[in-house]
């Protein structure tokens, strides 16, 4: 395991520039996820750190050295690649053993197996090594993936969306197995995701992508509760934070550069109210068992928040809002502090 | 739910409406006679040109009937074609032609066209021009190819010759490739080379064109050399198509006619005599239609029998 330090990367494919000015520095031992819609320019900044690609200016440093222009081979690296990307004539042992077997490391054949199935056993598939590689279900298949990147010790690994094509049920068993892993190995990892819940809960710090710029960088308590501006407030937290003009709420005292609220259900206070200092209605309430989505109508803003089942609420009730320690941006969409 | 109303009578008519079977609009034919009438002439195509030949064949080559002698009177002569044939040495002697110049010719094929195509898939500018060029020979007739070569091989006049010897510095009229024991097969087996490596070729190319970059990326992160990932991944994942290649030009080559016909009509002696041209002989030369119907059907099992042996390792090879 290693340092990783990303300097001022830039990236174009032709016009559309994919990487601008990106630096970052992933310690030894950090579970750094990159989270951002598709387009952000997550998986090529994975690809400039692997060498798949060559940034157009800034450099990338592993271990203390400056491997901006080394080939992949020689990075130490390891990848798990979104579309699973085994190699698809080899059984899973072969798959798994295939980067042991590299002259470059020259490896005893038992210590490979030994290796192997250690790794098979630690991701559970250790009952399927002798499968043809692409005889196996999207789930398996993406254990293969994980596990050919473990069995090596590389400097970080890297990894792009390795849970995106599995389903919901899967997906949560292997992310936490995949944090149990990462504990177990002490691991260097620099992860990609769209997925919120993926961040939140495996890494040690929060990379928010757009466009091609790392706009925040921080664990995901502060991500979530200290957000720059407005779009990383709207990454995390479900239902997602309602955007309010500051207009809606005229008695708070703001800052005087706000121009708009962003609140999350824990900044809501809401109370049943008579229709005198009512200032929203409740048009619709989503029942998901142990909570509920309420849809409020706020001057024609529709505000959606959590809500207690047991709260009574009911569609067409008219309800008071106050706001409690909301987040406040400016006409730009960045965030002014209080 | 006012907008988009459907009045009740239509919405009936929707309901019970089932479309009538196609045929009850053709006259009245069932399905299964249309099907019957658009499958029978192909049918019976078949039959008369590939089925009844067939039979026909295996019934003479029980007797000693010649085509040249209509009159005389056909005996049944029970399994002497056959046991004659494999004790005839001219007849293994034919084999052991075919049987090298199918070796040799798809050996260097499959070398060159894998080459080529391995050259081809990088992605260079204008490889599309070249491998339209590469392929012109294929394109071209074998009777064309045939007769220009013999000109090309012309001890006096060809350019082979000189070609050779511009390399070597051989004596241009010393040698002859079309007139020599030892060169006459070599002249067949270069130009079948020549005409059929861009078929090979291409069929390679689409193999190697089908292996992902992303498993060259992963091979790459995994540290395997250029040389691992051409051992590894490049050949065993296109490994299907070369054995579908070697398939195709082994079952053209083993009966392979038109080209030793134009170059050497099995000569000098009969040193490029493979099995198709002796099979020409016995039939149409000697007459002996009996003799050469057994001939005819023990080449066929063969290359039927060897095909399918070869199409069990090829789904073997494909299924991994």
């Amino acid at each position: 395991m290693a340092e990783v330090i990303l300097s001022g990367l830039h990236k174009a494919f032709g016009q559309t520039k994919a990487i601008q000015d990106v630096s970052l520095t992933i310690g030894d031992g950090e579970f750094i996820v990159l989270l951002g819609p598709t387009g952000a320019g997550k998986t090529t900044l994975l690809r400039l750190v692997a060498g798949l690609e060559q940034p157009d200016a800034g450099t990338v440093a592993i271990g203390g050295w400056d491997a901006t222009t080394t080939p992949p081979s020689d990075r130490d690296v390891a990848f798990v690649f979104q579309q699973y990307s085994l190699y698809p004539h080899l059984t899973v042992y072969e798959n798994l053993a295939f980067p042991l077997r590299s002259p470059i490391r020259a490896m005893k054949e038992a210590d490979i197996d030994a290796k192997v199935r250690e790794i098979a056993a630690l991701v559970r598939i250790d009952d399927k090594l002798n499968n043809q590689a692409t005889r196996l279900s999207g789930g398996q298949m993406q254990r293969v993936a994980i596990a050919r990147a473990l069995v090596r010790s590389p400097s970080i690994y890297l990894m792009d969306e390795p849970l995106s094509s599995l389903d919901a049920k899967l997906r949560g068993d292997l992310r936490v197995e995949l944090k149990r892993i990462q504990t177990v190995l002490g691991a260097t990892i620099l992860y990609v995701t769209h997925d919120q819940i993926e961040a939140m809960t495996l890494a040690t710090r929060i990379g928010v992508m757009d466009r091609g710029q790392l706009v925040q960088v921080g664990t995901p308590r502060e991500i979530y509760t200290d957000p720059v501006n407005m779009y990383v407030a709207s990454r995390l937290g479900m239902p997602a934070i309602n955007f309010l003009p500051l207009s809606v709420f005229p008695g708070l005292s703001a800052p005087s550069a706000a121009k708009t609220i962003g609140l999350r259900t824990e900044h809501l206070k809401i109370a049943r109210s008579d229709s005198a200092s009512a200032m929203g209605k409740v048009t619709w309430v989503e029942h998901l068992g142990d909570q509920d989505y309420l849809h409020i109508d706020v001057q024609n803003h529709d505000v959606v928040t959590l809500s207690d089942p047991d709260s009574g609420l009911k569609t067409g009730d008219m309800v008071r809002l106050t706001p409690a320690l909301p987040l406040y941006f400016d006409g730009a969409g960045n965030r002014v502090r209080a | 739910m006012t907008g988009n109303h459907i009045p009740d009578a239509l919405a009936n008519r929707l309901a019970t409406a089932t479309p009538p079977k196609l045929a009850a609009r053709v006259r009245g034919l069932s399905d299964k006679a249309i099907a019957w009438l658009f499958i029978t002439p192909t049918m019976i195509l078949l039959l008369a040109i590939n089925i009844f030949p067939l039979i026909w064949t295996i019934r003479l080559s029980f007797t000693d009937f010649r085509a040249n002698r209509t009159n005389a009177v056909v005996k049944g002569i029970g399994l002497d074609n056959y046991t004659s044939i494999l004790t005839d040495p001219d007849i293994w002697a034919a084999m052991q032609s075919t049987a090298h110049f199918v070796f040799w010719t798809i050996t260097m094929q499959t070398l060159i066209g894998f080459t080529l195509a391995y050259l081809l898939d990088r992605k260079f500018r204008g490889h599309g021009f070249w491998t339209t060029i590469i392929l012109i020979p294929m394109m071209l007739s074998p009777a064309v190819v045939g007769n220009f070569w013999r000109f090309l091989y012309q001890p006096q006049i060809g350019l082979f010759n000189y070609i050779i010897s511009f390399f070597t510095g051989v004596d241009p009229s010393s040698f002859e490739m079309i007139g020599s024991v030892t060169l006459a097969p070599w002249s067949i087996i270069i130009v079948d080379t020549w005409m059929w490596t861009p078929y090979v070729m291409l069929i390679c190319l689409a193999g190697l064109r089908s292996i992902p970059d992303y498993i060259y990326e992963a091979a790459e992160v995994d540290r395997a050399s250029t040389w691992r990932q051409f051992w590894s991944i490049t050949i065993p994942m296109a490994l299907p198509f070369i054995m579908l290649a070697v398939l195709f030009r082994g079952i053209e080559n083993f009966k392979m006619f038109d080209m030793v016909n134009l170059l050497t009509s099995g000569g000098p002696g009969s040193t490029t005599e493979v099995a198709s041209i002796t099979l020409k002989r016995e039939a149409f030369e000697k007459w002996r239609t009996g003799f050469s119907s057994a001939f005819a059907i023990i080449l066929f099992v063969t290359v039927f029998g060897l095909a399918n042996i070869y199409v069990k390792a090829l789904n073997q090879v494909k299924s991994r």
